[in-house]
């Protein structure tokens, strides 16, 4: 069967330990919301959340906002502190503005959340769909003047440099560490390199230390 | 990857190991992590799993801050105790756990999806149930963890286990079939009668629809932990006892995904159909958001 699997790991269906009550609605979403976290690198001082779906019609009710709003601020899923993000996110002058979108989601998922945050220097943009028991797949991104569409299923590597043979490095650094790489691809905007790579494991612990180091003027982020 | 429960079966039955094992050996292959590392990690949603049960019957319970459910599994602990359960103790100990740690989740406590947080009873409800009679150790639940893992990524890759997009049958369903192969190994049967307890227990809940009453995670989702894990024992009960499927657990997977694609979305997540959509679910609903609040498209928190 050729389809992209998004459960691979027993721990993608016995887990994750979270803080209740829904795995798409609340887990799923902070793992959104920390998607946004690690683009943006920081704490943003504008956020604002449009919802599609079913995401729209019960975001209320399961938790949706604090879960999203944690992940902005970088909860862990079953930090006790998740029920509590947004009061804590307003306490650090964070902006906030969810929005019910009524047309259809424009990816045709029922769980779609579009992220934007911003401060004075920076914002980005990322809309994520949530597939069910807190797995979820990153289907647009826009950052540092990119703006490009992914397949989705995690994990993805980012990395955003001048350099142009880039990949061959970072081919090689995931080779080092048996990781399969799906597909890479580019995009170029104003002079820079946007490199995408999906793949198809997750990195071991001592891969994702080095990663930081693999070259200095280089923006690397893992999804 | 595994994309089809003959698959499994098929390569614990040439390979002479159990599905647990084969989750295992998966596991550490895909993080590139040992087998302590794996099974720690399995063992803290079992430790998770268990305080959440725990937590569920300290006190009169816990309750979620709407007030809509809470307090049941304290009351099954008490009819428990006049020995005077119809469906038997067992039974019923398997339905507070399930509904207890369910009622954990609604009170935004901490538990572990399995596979989602809407049926999150299902899993330690029918484990909690056998473990006694079958005197299993911790390392054996962990193991029915693992095992039910591995039939649940099947249903996720090849169908979905979100009710935003199958329906009640994909959360509910799902965790009871993987619960029901699960008990299966751990009762002794065979990896094919594992597979045979798994479609009993889905094609028993095909075409149940997702309508949370004001889009929360409480009525019907408590109650039918209860039925899942209930589900889970016969099922497991009639393929231990050499009962077997027409249909087999593959097909049964494709046809809940099927039912799932033809579900009307009222009747997937969006609180709008089913028990959501009656007049006493629509008054919930009013009097937890205010005015009507459909008509609402703009919210700044």
């Amino acid at each position: 069967m050729c389809k992209a699997v998004n459960y691979k790991s027993c721990f993608d269906i016995i887990g994750p330990i979270m803080v209740g009550p829904s795995s798409s609605h609340t887990a799923g979403a902070l793992a959104i919301g920390n998607v946004a976290y690690k683009l943006f690198k920081g704490l943003p001082k504008k956020v604002v959340v449009r919802y599609y779906e079913s995401f729209a019609e019960t975001h209320k009710g399961h938790g949706t906002d604090y879960a999203i709003i944690s992940g902005v601020l970088g909860f862990a899923a079953d930090d006790p502190r998740v029920p509590k993000a947004i009061e804590i996110a307003k306490s650090k002058g964070i902006d906030i503005t969810f929005i019910e979108e009524k047309d259809d989601s424009p990816i045709g998922h029922p769980n779609t959340a579009d992220v934007y945050l911003e401060d004075e220097t920076h914002s980005i943009r990322t809309i994520g769909i949530s597939v069910g028991g807190g797995i979820i797949e990153v289907k647009h991104i826009e950052m540092d003047g990119f703006s490009f569409d992914l397949q989705g299923t995690l994990p993805v590597c980012l990395a955003i440099t001048k350099r142009k043979d880039f990949k061959p490095i970072m081919l090689h650094f995931f080779a080092k560490y048996n990781v399969k790489v799906n597909m890479a691809k580019h995009f170029e905007a104003d002079g820079k390199y946007l490199y995408e790579f999906d793949l198809d494991s997750p990195l071991p612990t001592a891969g994702k230390e080095e990663l930081s180091h693999i070259d200095d003027q280089a923006n690397i982020i893992l999804l | 990857m595994y994309m089809s429960i003959k698959e499994i079966v098929n390569t614990a039955n040439e390979r002479q190991i159990s599905i647990s094992e084969l989750a295992i050996e998966h596991e550490m292959k895909q993080n590139q992590a040992s087998r302590e590392e794996i099974f720690e990690k399995m063992k803290k949603n079992l430790i998770t799993m268990e305080n959440a049960v725990k937590k569920s019957v300290e006190g009169e319970g816990v309750f979620s801050l709407t007030g809509l459910t809470g307090g049941d599994a304290v009351k099954i602990a008490k009819y428990r105790e006049k020995k005077r359960t119809l469906s038997g103790d067992s039974m019923m100990a398997g339905v507070q756990s399930a509904i207890g740690t369910n009622e954990v989740n609604a009170s935004m406590g901490i538990i572990c999806a399995a596979p989602t947080a809407g049926a999150s009873g299902i899993i330690p409800g029918v484990l909690f149930s056998i473990k006694d009679k079958l005197r299993l150790t911790h390392e054996q639940m962990v193991h029915f963890l693992f095992t039910s893992a591995l039939f649940g990524m099947v249903v996720a890759n090849r169908a979905f286990i979100a009710g935003a997009r199958g329906g009640c049958q994909a959360e509910v369903g799902s965790a009871s079939a993987m619960a029901a192969a699960a008990a299966v190994e751990a009762a002794g049967g065979t990896p094919q009668q594992s597979s045979e307890a798994f479609a009993i227990a889905l094609g028993n809940l095909l075409g149940l629809v997702c309508d949370p009453v004001a889009g929360l995670v409480e009525i019907p989702c408590v109650k039918r932990n209860a039925i899942g894990t209930a589900n889970a024992l016969i099922a497991a009960d009639m393929a231990l006892a050499g009962i077997t499927n027409v249909i087999s657990a593959d097909e049964t997977i494709d046809a809940m995904r099927e039912i799932g694609r033809q579900m009307p979305r009222e009747l997937r997540e969006t609180g709008l159909g089913g028990l959501a959509g009656t007049p006493t679910g629509l008054a919930i609903k009013k009097k937890i958001y205010g005015e009507d609040v459909s008509n609402k498209s703009l919210i700044t928190s």
